[in-house]
């Protein structure tokens, strides 16, 4: 039994849980809109782009997270102005970005002499949280999550639907370009825990298991936050005996989770099919 | 200044990195034109990542890692398509799912035995160092990739353009589409070397991309998305003699310079150009 709690006894592991539960929890959030708006590569792109401004906030001494947030709006704003320009694809456009700011980041950070550690940018290091980290992940996400939940509707119906969104008089530019910088946030807030490239694990999995295991938006959102917390926690916590990457123990939780929602899904093809098929014949 | 521009050509291992990234840069870049026209850079970034665990694993059982690599490829690629098959999520979000899950599972093995293989070369390339076994990998991969192409190529710009039309003509979709993944994954595998999973992308998307926007005919987009990979890839690689072996990202950095250029000044489709269309429109309305 003490080995079980053995891990509770340390506070780096608890600070870990809890930080690991706050971002899971506004990723999950976070994540269901992205899957409805198809926006998984947004995600993908606006975390690698960061590189370039935590390297350039050190170099100039901002917060590093400043940095980090304007480079990963830069990526995206600079995607919209080169699709609008010119005549290359979105998803292309966003790839010729992306890539392009990370490698700037890369070589930038050959040539600023600095004591970041590449390893805990791009993997996390939710196990070694700072004096300060802890308040200042629960104060961003508490407010991402007050933002989100507070124009829960609006941000739905620009999902769903932009032009009717339009049509009734919402405001889609300023919508977008919110829900851009919440993106951006989140994954600034998000990088201690599992780093650049699997945070958009966190913003795409918890999403996709909310949806298959529901057909209501306030019910996915409820699943997708509940899995994620769980997966974030028990990452974090399985991570100690396994003595392995914090952030991909969390993300192959997830992983597992989205598994088990395929299975028993009841939208997935199979069994929606069979059923289909039985209601059919009995009609006839 | 001279001597300082030449030295890093004195080195064997300097030589040797430059010939093989401009290789590589050669195969990406051709099959970067395909990547484009097809909107596909997102399967691109999903399968450089979705190699990792195999890397990992071919070096436990003791296989070429390329073996390893190509065949979490090929997985990844196949649950991508499973998963998209029995749910009605959208492809954007399976990939993302997909992908994350196996690049955690390669960190996952990584972390566990951290000594035995190094993240650090999966990740960000590690040409400056690369073995002669490996060079022969590469090449091969390189050679039967750019072959593949070669024979294949017509049927491929069908499919990309027009799928229904090449289904039309009697030509497999089905097998055309598993083909170029197939060949998506040997070329994210042969890269990886050079510029490491993260910015394996770049390569398959920014050549492509940047030629799109300077040709309309698709053969001289071949034969530019090629010459600018390969020019990219061994400036690149001979650039970071002088950055600390940053090798993928002084590469990168070159092709996305390369980009830019061309989106600003491209004859026909570039902003400089569409601008001044746009002024010659407007001052024949006001005469």
């Amino acid at each position: 039994m003490s080995r079980v709690l053995e891990p509770l006894q340390y506070p780096f592991m608890v600070d870990a849980m809890i930080v690991g539960a706050a971002v899971g929890a506004v990723c999950a959030v976070l994540s269901c809109y992205l899957v409805l708006k198809g926006w998984s590569l947004m995600g993908d792109a606006v975390s690698h782009a960061v590189l370039p401004g935590i390297v350039g906030a050190y170099a100039i001494g901002v917060p590093l997270a400043l940095g980090a947030f304007a480079s990963g709006l830069l990526c995206a704003v600079l995607t919209g102005y080169v699709k609008a320009n010119s005549r290359v694809k979105e998803d292309t456009a966003m790839g010729v970005v992306f890539t392009g700011l990370f490698a700037l980041g890369l070589v930038m950070f050959t040539k600023v002499p600095s004591d970041l550690h590449l390893d805990h940018i791009l993997f996390g290091n939710i196990l070694g949280l700072e004096e300060g980290d802890l308040r200042n992940t629960l104060i961003t996400a508490g407010a991402t999550l007050a933002v989100v939940l507070g124009l829960r509707r609006d941000l739905l119906l620009f999902c769903f639907d932009p032009g009717h969104a339009r049509t009734i008089g919402l405001p889609t530019q300023r919508l977008y370009y919110l829900l851009l910088s919440l993106l951006a946030v989140t994954i600034v807030v998000s990088l201690q825990a599992v780093g650049v490239i699997l945070v958009i694990a966190m913003l795409v999995t918890p999403g996709c298991i909310g949806y298959l295991w529901s057909d209501r938006f306030g019910r996915m959102m409820a699943i997708a936050t509940g899995s994620a917390i769980g997966a974030s926690v028990l990452g974090v916590y399985a991570s100690f005996f396994l003595n392995a990457s914090t952030g991909a123990c969390i993300v192959l939780l997830e992983a597992l989770m989205f598994a088990v929602a395929l299975v028993t899904s009841r939208k997935r093809g199979l069994r929606r099919n069979r059923r289909t098929a039985t209601a059919t014949i009995a009609k006839a | 200044m001279i001597e300082t521009l030449l030295t890093p050509l004195q080195y064997d291992y300097m030589l040797k990195a430059i010939l093989v990234s401009g290789v590589i840069g050669t195969v990406c870049a051709f099959l970067s034109c395909f990547v484009t026209l097809k909107g596909w850079s997102l399967m691109g970034d999903a399968l450089s990542h979705a190699v990792v665990p195999g890397v990992a694993v071919a070096h436990y059982v003791g296989w070429p890692f390329a073996v390893g690599a190509f065949l979490t490829g090929l997985l990844a690629a196949a649950g991508m398509g499973f998963v998209k098959m029995k749910t009605p999520l959208r492809e954007d979000a399976v990939i993302g799912v997909v992908f994350t899950a196996f690049f955690a599972f390669g960190l996952f093995l990584i972390s566990v035995h951290p000594s035995e293989v190094d993240l650090r070369a999966i990740v960000f390339g590690n040409i400056l160092g690369i073995s002669d076994a490996d060079i022969v990998q590469m090449l091969a991969i390189s050679v039967l990739t750019l072959g593949v192409l070669g024979l294949k190529w017509r049927d491929l710009l069908l499919l990309c353009f027009d799928a229904t039309q090449a289904r039309a003509l009697g030509l497999s979709a089905t097998r055309l589409h598993a083909l170029l993944l197939a060949l998506l994954a040997a070329t994210a595998v042969a890269a990886l070397q050079a510029v490491g999973a993260v910015l394996v992308v770049a390569m398959l998307v920014t050549p492509g991309a940047t030629a799109y926007l300077l040709t309309d005919r698709f053969g001289r987009m071949i034969g530019l998305a090629t010459a600018m990979g390969a020019g990219a890839s061994m400036l690149g690689a001979y650039a970071s003699y002088f950055f600390d072996g940053s090798t993928g990202g002084c590469i990168v950095t070159l092709q996305s310079a390369m980009f830019v250029v061309a989106w600003i000044f491209a004859p026909k489709h570039g902003v400089r150009a569409s601008r001044m269309r746009a002024r010659f429109a407007s001052e024949g309305e006001g005469t």
